[in-house]
């Protein structure tokens, strides 16, 4: 779903001709996303459309990089104290 | 407050055996080696109990002043195998994210591989919230990105 979205705006029923769901199974998903921030629909007419919120996407995409680099860093960090370690061993 | 999920794992292969790895998390010693911060911080509260049930702690003050507080608790020990437990990230006493991080020590030759998966409830501003406070959350998130890569926090202007 977001992965369409990621394409341009698209109307609930658009979103769920590709999926394997029911309708109204598409709705809570759409519900789920709307509440995290990450979509955002207006109804004109009887039609509601969806557009996804880049900026929040975005934000998420940098926040989860930014604690795999603190964790790539601490391993970096692992994979040098083992190093040392091993070398300490063998001395022994 | 909205909650969004998100999960990612990180994969190494290290050039130790899984006991030794697995040795690296299990004593202060050993993991106050290697997990650490990469700039002068001040230590407020290190608490350390490798056992299932038992509680760990890194409450630090960086240079700029902001404070970090990694609070974990250990859900599950398999010795040399894996690891399993789940943290609260704060900054500034505000809760930042709740993770469930199980980590996977498997031999490969006299190598092991690492993998790391990291399933986490990050409490980021809703819809409304982002409009109204981007100017706040993007000084949040530019000062955990400091705290991540060892920066300076700057002051909230």
């Amino acid at each position: 779903m977001v992965e369409r979205l990621s394409l341009g705006p698209a109307s609930v029923s658009e979103l769920a001709k590709p999926l394997p769901m029911t309708l109204s199974a598409v709705v809570q998903h759409l519900k789920v996303l709307e509440e995290a921030g990450l979509v955002k629909s207006g109804k004109v007419g009887r039609v509601r459309t969806c557009t996804l919120e880049i900026k929040t996407m975005a934000k998420l995409e940098r926040w989860i990089a930014e604690r795999k680099r603190f964790w790539e860093q601490q391993y970096d960090q692992l994979e040098g104290y083992l190093a040392q370690t091993a070398a300490k061993e063998k001395d022994q | 407050m909205t909650v969004t999920t998100a999960t990612f794992s990180i994969e190494r292969v290290l050039n130790a055996s899984p006991a030794r790895v697995f040795a690296a998390y299990a004593s202060l010693e050993a993991k106050s080696a290697w997990f650490k911060a990469p700039s002068d911080i001040e230590t407020l509260d290190r608490d350390f109990d490798f056992r299932v049930g038992g509680k760990e702690r890194f409450h630090a003050r960086w240079p700029g002043g902001m404070v970090t507080d990694f609070q974990a608790t250990y859900h599950d020990i398999v010795e040399n195998e894996r690891i399993i437990l789940v943290y609260d990230m704060f900054q500034n006493g505000k809760k930042l994210s709740v993770s469930l991080l199980t980590l996977e020590f498997r031999a490969e030759g006299g190598k092991t591989r690492l993998i790391h998966t990291e399933q986490g409830s990050y409490l980021t501003g809703g819809a409304e919230a982002v409009k109204s406070r981007e100017h706040g959350t993007t000084w949040h998130v530019d000062n955990l990105a400091a705290l991540l890569e060892g920066r300076e926090a700057r002051a909230f202007a």
